[in-house]
């Protein structure tokens, strides 16, 4: 039997990814949450892949600038491949998209850009989403497939 | 410490991301070749240069700080979103404290040992 708490867990995550009758909002708030776990990802990552440079988790005094120099380039050569590139790109996407939008929750969350309080009338839209979130929201969504475009001519057009 | 303040520290670390974040990749992406910027020697803004110059490994420490409030605080907002209870919030908020004191030590120590390469 599985335990009710990681169904409950594992219905809550599952649901993002079942984007049945999503609003505007309802996409901003699940790509924000994707994102920020996709570049938590990254950052993990980040942090062994340059944490093994000057040794990894058995070392903790200074070391050889040579063999800091050789890991480096054994890892750089590992990355080097357009798996690794294709998900840089995808990650470069997540991190425009989470800051813009992030920035447009922060704004918010300060009582900026709030929509006016209304009568709920069919199609209940949500009051709460001004026009100039709406087009902060988009302008995310641009700025990271631009990012996606340049990373793409950083990684594949050379 | 009260949510209002955590979540304070959520948006004030998120912006402080913006700003040395940018600095970071402004190093390696704006101020010439990716793939020179990405040589562990060699020129003003290759990975030994920036960790040796202290004012971009002070960004690097920064950034480390933020991102990993940022993060870490992110992760336990998802979790007590997708399942609530005081025990289950004071667990998360505990294990996920522990995470990153122990990921902010690990980090740190990469900047300095990488700052003292012999």
């Amino acid at each position: 039997m599985v335990n009710p708490l990681i169904s409950e867990l594992k219905r809550a995550f599952t649901g993002w990814f079942i984007p049945y009758r999503f609003n505007l909002e309802k996409w901003a708030y699940t790509l924000q949450r994707i994102s920020g776990i996709a570049v938590t990802g990254y950052f993990l990552a980040h942090i062994v892949e340059t944490g093994n440079v000057v040794g990894g988790l058995a070392v903790w005094a200074p070391t050889s600038t040579s063999m800091a120099s050789d890991v480096w380039a054994a890892t750089f050569q590992f990355l080097d491949n357009p798996l690794f590139d294709t998900g840089l790109i995808v990650i470069g996407f997540m991190l425009s998209f989470h800051t813009i939008n992030g920035i447009r929750l922060t704004l918010t969350e300060f009582g900026l850009l709030q929509g006016k309080p209304s009568r709920p009338d069919y199609p209940y839209e949500p009051k709460s989403l001004s026009k100039v979130q709406r087009a902060l929201f988009w302008v995310s969504i641009l700025f990271a497939a631009g990012t996606a475009v340049y990373a793409f001519h950083v990684l594949f057009g050379a | 410490m009260k949510e209002s303040s955590r979540m304070l520290l959520h948006y004030v670390t998120g912006l402080g991301i913006v700003v040395v974040g940018f600095v970071h990749l402004f190093t390696i992406f704006l101020t010439g070749s990716y793939l020179q910027n990405l040589s562990f020697y060699g020129g003003p803004y290759s990975v030994l240069a920036v960790y040796r110059n202290l004012i971009l490994a002070s960004t690097l420490e920064l950034l480390l700080l933020f991102v990993d409030y940022h993060a870490l605080n992110g992760i336990r907002v998802i979790l007590i979103e997708f399942h609530q209870g005081a025990a289950w919030e004071r667990g998360v908020s505990w294990i996920l404290t522990v995470a990153g004191i122990l990921l902010l030590i690990y980090g740190t120590r990469t900047i300095l040992l990488a700052n003292s390469l012999v």
